[in-house]
C-alpha cells in the first residue's frame, strides 16, 4: 500500500513537473526570484505526506486505560503458593506491549526450571499472551485462565508505540540493577519483533515521525492556556516530575534511529522546527489475531475464569504458573507498588495513505491500520498518574485533535 | 496430634452448617437491596451501566458475574468490593454500604430476598456460600 502510495505521489509529481515545464512557469510573477534548491540528499528529504483528515466528527473509537505502573519496577519474582511454584510477570507500566517478549523469555525461562510438562498463565493481556506462546516455544503444554480476552483487556487500550521505557518504574524504587535487567528484557523483545516486521497485515511495522515544535526543541515552548495544571500529589513519594521516573532508551540507541532534524527548505509542515525518525508501532487488530491464532495452533487452551484469591492458584492442575494479571495486581495480590496510569486515545476512521505519526504541542497521532490515534500528552509522564477513572473524557480528545486539525488546515502539500 | 483433630472436626461442623444458608436462602431484605440500588447508581453505575450491564472495556455485574464469584462464600465478594472498588477511590465506601450494594447485586442476578440482612461482619458473610444454582436444580445437577 504505501509503496502503491508513493508511485501514485511521484506520478503526480512527475505530471505537475511536466507541466511545469511545458507551461512558462505558472503562477509566478515575472522577474521573481527562483525558488532556493535544496540541498539536502534525496534520500533525507520527506517524501510527498497524506494530510490528515483531523475533524472531532471523525472520531470512531475512545479507549482509557490504566497503564499497570510498578514503582518499583515489573515483578518478575517467584513464589510458592500451595504446591505450586507461581512466577510473575506484571508492572510493565506504558512498556508492556515493547517488553513482552523479552519479559516472557525470563518468566518462561525461571518457569521451565521446573521441567514442567504443563504451565498455567493467569491473564491474557499482551503479557499473558507472550508468555504462553514463549512457554509453548519451549516445549510446555498451556492454559490460559483469563477472566477477559485480548481485545477487551486493557492491553488493547494502549496507544500501541513501541515505547519500551515509558513509565517502567520510579528511578528512586527501581532495584539498583534493573536497567540491565531492561536491556536484556528491551533487546531480548526486539529480536523477537523482528520476527513480525514485513508479514501480510504488518501485525508490527516501522513508520516515520515527525516531532513539530514552534519554538526550537529543547527551549520553553508556548504554554495552552486551556490545559488544567495537574493536582498537587497526595502521598508522599509520588513522583512530582517527569525525571522522576526511570529512563533506558540510551542503552539500546544502537538499535534505534536518532531523531533527524529537518532544514526548512525539506520541512513539509507549516511550522518552524521539524525532526523525524523512525519507530516501530503495532496493529493491534492484526497482531491480536496473530497470536491468538499462534497460541491456539500450538494447542493452547483458554479457560475463562476469575480468580478470588492468589491461594487458588495453588489448587490449578497446573504445577507451575505465570501470574500477568496486569493491573488487577493490585487488587487481586495486594500488591501496594502497583499504581494505574491513566491514559485515553481517540481513534480517526483509517486513512491508508498516510504512512506517518506526528507529535505536535502536546498532541500525538500515529496512523495505524485499525485507525489514527490521537492521544494529548500535556504534563508528560505524570499525566493520568494515580487516576484510575476509566471513562471517557470527549473534551480531552476533541481539544487534541482540534490542534492538529488547525495544523492541517495550514498544511499544503510541499514537494520533495 | 488431638488438637488437630479436634480442630479438623470443628471445622467440618463450621463448614457444614455454613452449606446450611445460601444466596438461594435470601440473604439479604428488599429495604436493603432498595438502599443498596441509590448506593450503587451513586458510587458504581457511570462504569458498570444503570442495569449492572457493563460496557465493551467495564465487566458487567450480572451475567457471567455469576459463574466469576460463585462457588465460594460472600465474605470473598463483598471483600473484594470492599478493598478494589470503586475503581477510581478504593477503599472509600462504608461496610454498611458494600454490604447493601452486595445485596442489589445479588437481587439484580435473580437471588431472592429474604428476612434478614446481609450482615457488616466478616463471619457471617462467610456463612453465605455464594452457589450459581438453586438447591434442587443442583441435586439434580450431581
Amino acid at each position: 500500500m504505501d509503496r502503491r502510495h508513493l508511485l501514485k505521489n511521484s506520478l503526480a509529481l512527475g505530471g505537475v513537473m511536466g507541466l511545469g515545464g511545458c507551461a512558462a512557469t505558472p503562477g509566478a510573477a515575472p522577474g521573481a526570484a527562483p525558488q532556493p534548491v535544496s540541498t539536502v540528499p534525496l534520500m533525507d528529504r520527506p517524501p510527498v505526506l497524506a494530510p490528515v483528515r483531523a475533524r472531532a466528527d471523525r472520531f470512531f473509537d475512545f479507549k482509557v486505560c490504566l497503564r499497570p505502573f510498578r514503582t518499583k519496577g515489573p515483578n518478575l519474582d517467584v513464589e510458592q503458593i500451595g504446591d505450586a511454584m507461581v512466577v510473575h510477570n506484571y508492572g510493565h507500566g506504558g512498556s508492556g506491549w515493547s517488553l513482552s517478549w523479552g519479559s516472557a523469555d525470563m518468566a518462561v525461562q525461571k518457569a521451565m526450571s521446573r521441567s514442567p510438562k504443563e504451565i498455567a498463565v493467569i491473564g491474557c493481556g499482551i503479557i499473558g499472551l507472550t508468555s504462553a506462546i514463549t512457554a509453548q516455544r519451549a516445549g510446555a503444554q498451556v492454559t490460559i485462565y483469563t477472566r477477559e480476552l485480548l481485545p477487551r483487556t486493557r492491553s488493547v487500550r494502549a496507544n500501541g508505540a513501541w515505547t519500551p521505557d515509558s513509565r517502567i518504574a520510579l528511578t528512586s524504587e527501581a532495584p539498583a540493577n534493573f536497567g540491565q535487567t531492561w536491556e536484556i528484557m528491551a533487546r531480548s523483545s526486539w529480536k523477537t519483533l523482528r520476527q513480525y516486521i514485513g508479514i501480510a497485515g504488518n501485525p508490527v511495522a516501522f513508520s516515520d515521525h515527525y516531532y513539530l515544535t514552534d519554538a526550537p526543541r529543547g527551549t520553553p515552548q508556548p504554554v495552552d492556556a486551556t490545559v488544567m495544571p495537574l493536582p498537587p500529589p497526595t502521598w508522599a513519594g509520588a513522583p512530582t516530575h517527569g525525571e522522576d521516573f526511570a529512563r533506558y532508551n540510551d542503552r539500546i540507541r544502537d538499535i534505534t534511529s536518532f531523531p533527524q532534524q529537518l532544514t526548512p527548505d525539506i520541512n513539509p509542515f507549516p511550522v518552524k522546527y521539524a525532526s523525524r525518525s523512525t519507530n516501530l508501532f503495532f496493529n493491534f487488530t492484526e497482531y491480536g489475531h496473530l497470536l491468538t491464532n499462534q497460541f491456539f495452533a500450538a494447542g493452547g487452551k483458554i479457560v475463562m475464569r476469575n480468580f478470588h484469591s492468589p491461594s487458588e492458584l495453588g489448587h490449578l492442575p497446573q504445577k507451575v504458573v505465570i501470574n500477568c494479571p496486569g493491573m488487577a495486581a493490585r487488587d487481586w495480590w495486594k500488591d501496594k507498588a502497583m499504581v494505574p496510569v491513566r491514559g485515553q486515545t481517540g481513534w480517526l476512521i483509517p486513512q491508508p495513505e498516510v504512512n506517518y505519526g506526528l507529535t505536535y504541542r502536546n498532541v500525538q497521532i500515529l496512523s495505524k491500520s485499525d485507525g489514527i490515534m490521537v492521544i494529548a500528552l500535556e504534563n508528560g509522564e505524570l499525566k493520568g498518574y494515580n487516576n484510575s477513572d476509566e471513562s471517557v473524557n470527549r473534551a480531552e480528545s476533541d481539544r487534541a485533535v482540534k490542534v492538529i486539525e488547525d495544523l492541517f488546515a495550514r498544511f499544503s502539500v510541499k514537494q520533495a | 496430634m488431638m488438637r488437630k483433630i479436634i480442630l479438623g472436626v470443628g471445622f467440618l461442623l463450621a463448614a457444614q452448617g455454613a452449606q446450611a444458608r445460601s444466596v438461594w436462602d435470601g440473604a439479604y431484605t428488599e429495604d436493603q437491596a432498595a438502599r443498596g440500588a441509590t448506593s450503587y447508581q451513586q458510587n458504581c453505575g457511570r462504569c458498570h451501566g444503570a442495569n449492572l450491564s457493563g460496557t465493551f472495556e467495564i465487566p458487567p455485574l450480572v451475567g457471567r458475574f455469576v459463574p466469576y464469584w460463585s462457588g465460594t462464600t460472600l465474605d470473598v465478594l463483598v471483600e473484594y468490593i470492599s478493598q478494589a472498588m470503586p475503581l477510581g477511590r478504593p477503599g472509600s465506601l462504608s461496610p454498611a454500604v458494600n454490604a447493601d450494594i452486595t445485596a442489589f447485586i445479588l437481587k439484580s442476578n435473580g437471588f431472592p430476598a429474604g428476612t434478614k440482612e446481609l450482615g457488616t461482619s466478616a463471619s457471617d458473610q462467610k456463612a453465605i456460600t455464594f452457589d450459581s444454582m438453586p438447591p434442587k436444580k443442583r441435586a439434580k445437577a450431581r
